[in-house]
């Protein structure tokens, strides 16, 4: 319990997601700060309640991106009955990500 | 049944004693959304009001496995998922938006020109719980297109880009 109170929300968020779903880049930030001010946050104080998660994973091959959210929500279940208010996720499989750099580049 | 009367206002003043009137007449054939919060009352709470109602609500959840999707819940939500072909969850309302996320989704079906339903989430904790459940997604808003969940603000935002909200926006007008 000690040892999980000195992580960060998104270092341990970090965790949880490498570790089930080998990803082959994560990116976590939180943003909580943009959120300050919003109703449903004020009272607890803007403290690591928003991050923007992008993951790229192989594991997500053939699923709906309601069950590629789906399956990131399960794994941060914990977190999001502790406070973890809101995720913004982008889950893109090796393949869709390299669609993505190449038609930015061209 | 008790899970059920946090709903009532009538908790606030009186905790322990239990009023079942509004709950044990049966749902309607069809629930207009304006009745769902009727069904599920939002409770006002003053200071010392609110430790009452949570203590009660606490010491029921320590006896019994609390879920806030009752059966009855559960069928007026099926019914208010069809009740129009797009119906959005979120916080805030349809003119005044509480949360960035929320917004965005209420702006884009704005600019597809379609009739769409709201429904304000921050008005009714038991019922944010509930649709938590229900839909088996820990956030808003939720998106229901033809009666099915469609998705929250990201994966809408991906489906407008690319297209493919506007087709199943098409399909389900049609249909």
């Amino acid at each position: 319990m000690a040892s999980r109170a000195l992580l960060s929300r998104a270092s341990r968020i970090k965790t949880k997601l490498e570790t089930v779903l080998e990803a082959a880049l994560l990116e976590v930030e939180d943003v909580s700060y943009q959120h300050a001010g919003h109703a449903a946050v004020k009272d607890s104080g803007a403290n690591e309640t928003h991050f923007n998660v992008s993951i790229v994973s192989s594991k997500f091959e053939g699923q709906t991106l309601v069950k590629r959210h789906r399956m990131v929500y399960e794994l941060l279940s914990d977190e999001l009955q502790s406070g973890l208010h809101a995720l913004s996720i982008t889950a893109k499989t090796p393949k869709e990500a390299a669609i993505n750099i190449s038609s930015k580049n061209s | 049944m008790l899970v059920a009367m946090a709903f009532s206002s009538q908790l606030v003043a009186s905790p322990l004693s239990f009023s079942s009137r509004n709950y044990s007449q049966s749902v309607p054939k069809t629930v207009p959304v304006a009745l769902l919060h009727r069904y599920y009352r939002p409770i006002s709470f003053t200071k010392t009001n609110s430790n009452v109602a949570i203590a009660s609500g606490r010491k029921i959840s320590s006896i019994r496995c609390f879920s806030a999707l009752t059966p009855e819940l559960k069928i007026t939500l099926d019914k208010v998922v069809t009740s129009q072909k797009v119906v959005l969850f979120m916080k805030g309302t349809n003119e005044f938006p509480q949360c960035g996320f929320s917004n965005t989704v209420v702006q884009i079906l704005k600019s597809l020109n379609v009739p769409f339903e709201t429904i304000n989430i921050l008005e009714n904790e038991t019922l944010r719980q509930g649709l938590k459940e229900y839909s088996n997604w820990p956030t808003f808003p939720q998106l229901y297109i033809d009666g099915e969940f469609f998705g929250g603000c990201d994966i809408t935002v991906e489906a407008f880009k690319s297209g493919e909200l506007q087709e199943l926006l098409e399909k389900a007008m049609c249909s």
